[in-house]
């Protein structure tokens, strides 16, 4: 596992190994990355990321579109030896996504209800916001190259 | 069979004393296809989680060479889960009280498994 916000990782752990889960993937709405469980090259995580992201929001823009503004919970996709669970949640630094692929050990129910846990356990674990920094150039290669390392390790 | 049917025929299981709810699962997924229940029963979680103890007891007995169990009983200090194999993937699983009449659920969840098949 890997993860770019250390809060993340009680809550994400538990529910691994709760949900008997594959692969894990949590991101912000815009489809940045802050964990992953499971994926092994980092362009995986990226698209994945980005496909997510888009699929969430792809169903949100439906939902307003068929008077369900509300949007809905989450997008399942069974397949006979996967499934994928992709769902949006809030956290006070703003809605996230978490995209998780399990097998057979493990059922959409499971799954539905250990994430809804996941969810309030990230929500009650993230810290204030922190005043925004300004982004210096020498700083942002550091901070990328950190950040990456974070969630790919030592490249 | 109808769903509505099916909540009746789950809310004549509700009715025994001491029974805090009846629902249909699906055993594959883990999700509630039909239910009748109290308010302070977490309908969702209890078919989540019921399904993954069908699953397991499924493994256990064919590791056993025993075949597909027909039902699940699980009882607690305070409480019991009887869970009975209803046409695949469904199943009927009741909550209910250490102190409910868990014999007359049982029959009652196999005639209705029964009426499902």
């Amino acid at each position: 596992m890997r993860v770019l916000e250390p809060w993340v990782t009680a809550p994400l752990t538990e529910f691994l190994r709760e949900s008997s889960a594959r692969l894990a993937l949590v991101m912000t709405s815009s489809g940045q990355v802050i964990a992953q469980h499971g994926f092994t090259r980092s362009v995986d995580v990226m698209s994945a990321a980005a496909l997510g992201a888009g699929i969430l929001a792809t169903t949100t823009e439906i939902a307003t579109m068929v008077d369900a503004p509300a949007g809905f919970g989450a997008v399942v996709h069974q397949g006979a030896a996967q499934g994928i669970w992709l769902a949006g949640f809030d956290t006070p630094r703003g809605r996230w996504i978490g995209l998780v692929v399990f097998g057979p050990e493990s059922t959409v129910g499971l799954v539905r209800m250990f994430f809804a846990r996941f969810a309030e356990q990230v929500a009650a674990a993230t810290p204030a916001v922190v005043p925004v920094r300004d982004v210096l150039a020498e700083g942002f290669e550091r901070e990328l190259d950190d950040s990456l390392r974070a969630l790919f390790g030592s490249r | 069979m109808s769903i509505a049917r099916w909540e009746n025929a789950l809310r004549e299981v509700t009715r025994v004393p001491g029974v805090l709810g009846a629902l249909i699962i699906s055993a594959d997924d883990g999700l509630v296809v039909a239910e009748s229940s109290m308010d302070e029963l977490a309908t969702a979680d209890v078919a989540a989680l019921s399904a993954a103890l069908i699953l397991r007891a499924s493994r256990c007995m064919s590791a056993m060479g025993k075949g597909a169990p027909g039902s699940v009983h699980l009882v607690g200090d305070a409480g019991a889960l009887l869970a009975v194999a209803g046409p695949a993937p469904l199943w009927l699983v009741a909550v209910a009280h250490g102190d409910a009449e868990l014999g007359r659920v049982r029959l009652l969840l196999r005639d209705f498994a029964v009426v499902l098949a």
